[in-house]
């Protein structure tokens, strides 16, 4: 029974770094940056316990505010560069941020016993929920209430202006400005959510695995990060929700009995989805902008198409 | 003062395998207007395809650069089929995670396929290594430089002198514009990738000589490599990312010598982050800047 707490515990928090990248996304900015933003929010968390004795909440909440905080100063330059240049320069951020954690020292005695990063080492011994007595159903169920919180807050938040206006600037921003938006008000203001979102994300990871290390936050994962909305495509947040659970679930976990085999599936059943369903297993489907943005008649999917070469 | 002269003719050295890299990830970009993340596992694929001949036959270095030709580019064009020639041409997203998942695959394949931690590779130990007074010159270094730059002659040439090479600068310049004027733009654009395949190949082949062995760790390694030399240089000119990669290779011998390895790596995304804010355009090819801009919006 364990085993599928812990796997629905990975689901979680995979949905948290899913999301933040999928904020970023509505806005037409690929970030491989999310992996760093996790990566700080980890580690912030985990001080937070371990280091200075704080409770749990407002330790995640902490990680998600600074992590917010280091997204939006990253987020003024690096939305200066668009398209392929932005995900260079945002991979550039991500993995400075790596190797910051890999240099990283940084040791406080409690109780007898050492506690921080310590370099290429990690952090080892994030152990609150053991201390405290959480059994791993209450984790579960803990992290599980976090991401209900987060999706339903950008469910929400996807139908009121912000939304629209986040996925008018995704669209077309050229049309977006001539409306009066602050493109880079609008862009920031999404890498900043992602940022807090990767960062609570970030930290329930650290409490969950109780040792992190420079390596997990690597390019691999700031790719996961990124596939999980254009998988799910962009519709609405159960998109991200559902490429978590078909890619953590179904390719990594549930085809284990597959052995050699699963690599091979996993590719395959990706590509497969991706031809399928270019926009998304869920698509693409933005309802409120026309009428927000009074684009005149409906044309399906031309909000796309129109980038066609 | 010996020593940044060293670092430099090293860093050139490295630098034009990375400016290979560059080409054939420039080339790619030029064509599709998309992301090809399976770049360095298609490669890697290559590399292994010759150490596989190696070990088992102890065959010549002829031999074995022909297998990691064959690999990397049968490897690029399996990708190219599945994630880019299938998909919708205005789904640039949808060709990028379908990458992903093909990087994974063909990576994941070599690991199972080649279980230990790494493999033996030929090195070029015939040639001689060559003393300039107090310089050393590693051939094997020479040899890169010598076949970058010939790579980069027949190339320019292909695409400034042939009908082919019309036809993918045509291609590079609008999609739809080469369509009207009856340009077979799927056929053009597999052949480019597998030019640049190719070309990629060959800057694994002499990376891999150069080290003398290798591991499933060099995918990763070759697309970040081409990946930031393509784009410090700026997108969309095949001397640009020469130039990229040639800059690239001088900043890490240098870093590498003064601040060691992880310094090195600090170094490196530190001036990539800071370059990219500073001039987006890239350091090179400023001559076409609105299509490129062009390209940059289609991402």
């Amino acid at each position: 029974m364990d085993f599928y707490f812990g796997l629905a515990q990975i689901f979680g928090v995979h949905t948290l770094l899913g999301l933040s990248a999928y904020v970023v996304l509505l806005t037409g900015q690929v970030s491989m940056a999310q992996a760093g933003f996790y990566a700080i929010g980890a580690y912030t968390a985990g001080a937070m316990t371990a280091m200075f004795g704080l409770h749990i909440l407002p330790a995640i909440v902490i990680a998600g505010l600074v992590s917010a905080a280091i997204a939006c100063i990253v987020g003024f330059p690096a939305l200066r560069v668009k398209g392929l240049m932005l995900v260079v320069a945002t991979l550039a951020f991500g993995e400075m941020v790596r190797l910051f954690f890999f240099n990283l020292s940084w040791q406080v005695e409690r109780g007898g016993e050492l506690f921080g990063p310590d370099g290429a080492e990690g952090f080892r011994s994030i152990r609150y929920f053991p201390e405290n007595g959480w059994e791993v159903w209450h984790v579960t169920v803990f992290i599980w209430i976090v991401v209900a919180v987060v999706m339903a807050a950008l469910w929400w938040m996807d139908r009121t202006r912000a939304g629209a206006v986040l996925r008018a600037v995704g669209h077309d921003e050229v049309a977006a400005q001539s409306i009066g938006l602050n493109l880079t008000a609008v862009k920031v203001g999404a890498m900043t959510a992602g940022g807090f979102i990767a960062g609570l994300g970030g930290g329930i990871y650290a409490h969950t695995v109780t040792h992190i290390e420079h390596g997990v936050f690597g390019v691999l994962l700031a790719t996961f990060a990124i596939a999980y909305p254009i998988l799910g495509g962009l519709g609405s947040v159960f998109g991200t929700l559902l490429a978590v659970l078909f890619i953590q679930g179904f390719l990594i976990e549930g085809l284990r009995f597959m052995g050699d085999w699963r690599s091979l599936l996993f590719g395959a059943l990706i590509v497969l989805a991706m031809n399928l369903r270019p926009n998304g297993l869920l698509g693409e489907h933005a309802p409120r902008l026309k009428s927000i943005l009074r684009l005149g008649k409906p044309a399906p999917d031309s909000l796309e198409t129109k980038d066609a070469n | 003062m010996i020593d940044v002269v060293q670092n430099t003719l090293d860093g050139l050295a490295i630098g034009s395998a990375y400016g290979l890299l560059a080409l054939g990830f420039t080339l790619i970009f030029g064509v599709m207007r998309r992301l090809n993340m399976a770049f360095g596992s298609s490669i890697l694929v290559g590399i292994f395809a010759g150490a596989w001949l190696h070990g088992q036959w102890a065959a010549g270095m002829i031999p074995i650069f022909a297998a990691t030709l064959a690999g990397a580019v049968l490897a690029a064009a399996y990708v190219e089929r599945l994630s880019f020639a299938w998909i919708r041409g205005d789904a640039a997203l949808a060709s990028m995670a379908s990458s992903f998942a093909l990087w994974m695959q063909l990576e994941d394949g070599i690991a199972r396929a080649f279980p230990q931690r790494s493999y033996a590779f030929p090195s070029f130990d015939i040639l001689p290594l060559l003393e300039l007074g107090p310089l050393l010159l590693r051939p094997e270094f020479i040899a890169m430089f010598l076949t970058a730059a010939v790579l980069v002659v027949a190339l320019h040439l292909m695409l400034t002198r042939t009908v082919f090479g019309l036809q993918v600068r045509t291609l590079s310049e609008s999609r739809e514009a080469a369509r009207v004027s009856g340009v077979n733009v799927g056929r053009v654009a597999f052949l480019t990738f597998c030019i640049a395949a190719a070309i990629g190949g060959v800057a694994g082949f002499l990376i891999a000589a150069t080290d003398g062995q290798i591991s499933t760790k060099l995918g990763l390694w070759i697309t970040m490599k081409g990946l930031i030399a393509m784009v410090i240089s700026g997108l969309g000119s095949l001397r640009g990312a020469l130039i990229g990669g040639l800059v690239l290779g001088l900043v890490e011998a240098q870093a590498q010598w003064y601040l060691g390895a992880s310094g090195r790596e600090i170094t490196v995304f530190a001036l990539l982050f800071v370059a990219l804010i500073l001039l987006p355009q890239g350091l090179a090819g400023r001559a076409d800047a609105a299509a490129r801009n062009e390209a940059l919006r289609r991402l």
